[in-house]
């Protein structure tokens, strides 16, 4: 189904929502940030930027989250589980790349179990995206096979024609209902084409390459020495779309406590370190090479997807500025050079 | 300026002086630079200089990866200048296994980096050599110094309180904060240990204003004002604010500035009959 909605009805489509019972997730900026946080109104929504600073992932993979509660009482344990985390919400305004990393992502989430956290949020949920309109020089979509008006993962995608207007194409049957339920909200599509204006993201590196380079180099000199910069934090990993590792945690007494879930990364000289006091990832070098591993080589064989949506995020924020593209590019130039291998 | 960067670098390790060159060099874009590691002459030409040069490369002098290459000329300016007398002065460094390449500087980052604004440290207080031309260091008085901390000190107590939960609720605990700081040197972050669990490790209200609050306590007397923390929150936490608050309070209790004279004693672990509290006599 097309339909089309232009920008001042934003707030009719965020309103009639709301009325709805949806909560309504959008980009709005928070002093020097554009984040993804619940809106009330149209009114709050950004739409000049790139693309927000939080990714997607947080609405369905929090930072923190408690997994269950427990009381002990002589030999008796008693559980209890959280309820009603999945809210039906509607997140409006994410780029492709962040609705992309959701497929992604199912693939690990439903994998040797089934992550309820995970996959009752993905229910609940409904993603509407705008297309990207501009891009900026740390964008590299293009290069992982999407695009900056790529439909998957979406429900419904928002691109921009002509002055504040949107064309509304729907992907899935889940966005097709919801646009059913709001029809009043939206216009017909116009009878002419029009041009879309969608951004022109350059592609910088062939990923086919870099796999076959991957399968051949676990040792070489590039992973110390692209990594010497690294402070080893972790703000990649965080603000990655699709970088999805946890530690459980037990906050308790002698007698209760809540069992939690927080975020986690390979960046991290803890990560890998064993009771005994033996790394296996002793070096940044080492946990580094992994990122790019997980991401390129390993989730790829197992998955058949690519860990990585181009968005970004990670070296915009990178203490040290360690570029991931730039990385894949040198990666992807080896390959190109036979000969090259340590 | 460039120029006279790279020659010297260049003489450091043609003579040996030095196996490496810790520096900046052209980064993924024209606002930015990023870290290098020069150990060879002919790669001088990756040093750069411009009012990018936001990094404090010092930070570069505890990780065990950049360690391994040898003994360092780092490029400092006059800030970062002050990080490499508190960590001669804190032991983790020795004197002679630095070669402190000054640099003079009228400020960076775009916009100013707000503790260029008050900076009395155009030329470093400490180099074994110095590139660009040395500027007479202003002599700023305490209230100068501290200016930026005005507008936070009218807050209530309350407000306070108010200001930092909801600046804390955006903490992700990715620790670029503490990785990023050169003076949060410990092989093993309190935040690591979990025997006790001394801080929360979730990110949650508790955990969050725990570790923040850890971290600037451990700071307070040491915190040079570099303000890296801040620049690196992928969250965009004021946290200078709170080092900033925490070096007032040391200065106007122990007269002391950290990083400004080799010879004076560290004020938290220095025992100082003469000092004001009660308890150390």
């Amino acid at each position: 189904m097309e339909k089309r909605l232009n920008k001042k009805d934003f707030d009719n489509f965020i309103t009639s929502l709301r009325g709805k019972g949806y909560k309504t997730i959008a980009p709005k900026k928070d002093n020097n940030l554009i984040v993804l946080d619940e809106v009330q109104g149209g009114g709050e929504i950004s739409l000049d930027h790139v693309i927000t600073n939080n990714s997607i992932k947080e609405f369905f993979f929090p930072k923190t989250e408690k997994v269950l509660s427990y009381r002990m009482e002589k030999n008796n344990v008693q559980i209890e589980e959280p309820e009603d985390f999945a809210v039906k919400s509607v997140i409006f305004g994410s780029r492709p790349c962040d609705a992309f990393s959701l497929p992604v992502m199912d693939k690990v989430f439903n994998w040797d179990c089934s992550d309820k956290f995970w996959v009752q949020r993905r229910e609940a949920v409904t993603i509407v995206t705008i297309a990207c309109d501009k891009c900026d020089t740390y964008c590299f979509c293009t290069s992982v096979g999407l695009a900056p008006d790529a439909k998957g993962g979406s429900d419904v995608l928002f691109t921009k024609i002509s002055g504040d207007d949107y064309v509304v194409e729907t992907v899935t049957e889940k966005g097709e209902s919801l646009i059913k339920e709001f029809e009043g909200v939206f216009s017909d599509p116009l009878s002419e084409a029009s041009d879309r204006q969608v951004a022109t993201v350059e592609k910088k590196f062939e990923i086919e390459k870099v796999k076959s380079w991957l399968d051949e180099n676990f040792v070489h000199t590039v992973w110390t020495d692209f990594s010497l910069k690294c402070i080893g934090c972790g703000a990649c990993t965080f603000v990655c779309p699709t970088c999805h590792c946890f530690d459980i945690v037990d906050e308790c007494t002698m007698t209760k406590g809540d069992r939690v879930k927080n975020w986690d990364g390979c960046q991290f000289k803890m990560f890998t370190m064993h009771t005994s006091g033996h790394n296996p990832r002793s070096t940044q070098g080492e946990r580094w090479r992994q990122r790019i591993m997980h991401k390129f080589k390993y989730y790829v064989e197992k998955f058949d997807s690519i860990l990585c949506v181009g968005c970004g995020r990670c070296s915009r924020v990178c203490p040290a500025d360690m570029n991931i593209s730039e990385m894949l590019e040198i990666i992807a130039t080896e390959a190109s050079q036979p000969g090259n291998k340590e | 300026m460039i120029e006279a960067l790279r020659k010297k670098a260049e003489e450091l390790l043609r003579s040996n002086t030095v196996n490496v060159v810790f520096g900046y060099g052209e980064g993924s874009t024209p606002e930015r630079t990023r870290p290098v590691f020069i150990t060879k002459p002919e790669d001088v030409n990756k040093l750069t200089w411009n009012q990018y040069c936001v990094y404090n490369l010092t930070t570069y002098l505890k990780r065990q990866e950049t360690r391994k290459l040898g003994k360092p000329a780092i490029i400092v300016k006059g800030c970062d200048a002050k990080t490499v007398i508190v960590l001669i002065k804190e032991s983790q460094i020795k004197r002679e296994d630095v070669y402190i390449l000054g640099v003079t500087c009228q400020g960076v980052g775009e916009p100013l980096a707000v503790k260029c604004k008050a900076c009395d440290v155009h030329t470093p207080r400490i180099y074994d050599d110095l590139v660009g031309e040395k500027v007479e260091n202003k002599e700023l008085s305490f209230d100068e110094r501290y200016a930026e901390l005005d507008e936070y000190e009218k807050m209530s107590e309350k407000g306070k309180w108010e200001f930092w939960q909801k600046q804390f609720e955006k903490c992700i605990k990715c620790y670029a904060c503490s990785n990023i700081c050169p003076l949060c040197f410990c092989d093993r972050c309190i935040v690591e240990k979990n025997q006790p669990q001394w801080i929360d490790p979730s990110a949650h209200a508790r955990g969050n204003l725990s570790w923040n609050v850890t971290r600037a306590y451990h700071l307070a007397g040491r915190c040079i004002n570099c303000e890296e923390c801040q620049r690196v929150c992928p969250a965009d936490i004021p946290l200078n604010l709170l080092n900033k608050k925490l070096a007032k309070e040391a200065e106007k209790n122990f007269n002391y500035r950290p990083g400004y004279n080799i010879d004076d004693e560290l004020a938290m672990s220095t025992y100082n009959a003469k000092d004001n509290q009660d308890f150390v006599k």
